[in-house]
């Protein structure tokens, strides 16, 4: 990331600004969700390569600011909701997208599965996954 | 795939909240398929993405609306094929 925040900052006009948005791990909430309410049944589990991304990811910011080649101005972070129909679609997602990031325990599993076995009609499963974005100037 | 994703479009509200669009000429580093991408684009005077996945990037191209003004290109983000200056924003778009 170090390369490519050189590279931005050599395409970016003086006084431009770059957005850096993107999740951070954070062991993900897995909830259910209905009209009625919403019920946190569990967390997944981050890997060590997630949190490997995270600490280069933000190492690599840091450097650019202690380099003086950006400043960061405003940052802020938000949920970014996923949702499935059914616990083996989330499940499906997971393996076939995150499976290098994130994990899910065998307690965790079973709770989703016994959860969703009694939730309202409407419900849908979704994970909250914890948005990062920062607004940089150029210097 | 998810049946749904931020339907509370909470990526979107953010996304205007810290940056002005209107008028400049943006970079989206990791674009995929331009999910992200028409949530501000029309407001831009243009839109370059750029991603390493060609497919992403072909349904990128498929999917732009006329009415948009965006251009795709396989690169990757440590060799970016544009000139010096000539952006006035960036967006690292969700780069694990």
């Amino acid at each position: 990331m170090v390369h490519a925040l050189n590279e931005i900052q050599r395409v970016l006009a003086p006084n431009g600004s770059l957005i850096d948005l993107r999740p951070m791990m954070s062991n993900w909430a897995i909830e259910v969700a209905s009209m009625r309410e919403v019920q946190e049944v569990g967390r997944v589990s981050d890997l060590p390569e997630g949190l490997e991304d995270d600490h280069a990811a933000n190492e690599s910011m840091a450097k650019a600011e202690a380099q003086k080649q950006f400043v960061r101005e405003q940052e802020e972070f938000f949920p970014f909701f996923y949702y499935w129909d059914s616990p083996n679609e989330m499940k499906e997602y997971m393996d076939e997208d995150w499976s290098d990031i994130i994990t899910i325990d065998e307690d965790t599993w079973k709770n989703v599965q016994s959860m969703w076995a009694v939730a309202n009609a409407d419900a849908r499963l979704r994970i909250r996954v914890k948005m990062m974005i920062t607004r940089w100037k150029k210097i | 795939m998810p049946l749904l994703k931020d339907p509370e479009r909470t990526e979107r509200k953010n996304l205007h909240r810290f940056a002005d669009f209107a008028g400049k000429r943006v970079l989206e580093i990791g674009c995929g398929d331009g999910r992200m991408t028409w949530q501000y684009a029309k407001q831009t005077k243009f839109v370059a993405g750029i991603d390493l996945e060609a497919d992403d990037l072909r349904v990128a191209t498929i999917e732009r609306p006329s009415d948009v003004p965006a251009s795709f290109v396989r690169a990757d983000s440590i060799r970016i094929p544009f000139a010096n200056e000539k952006f006035d924003l960036a967006i690292l778009a969700w780069s694990f």
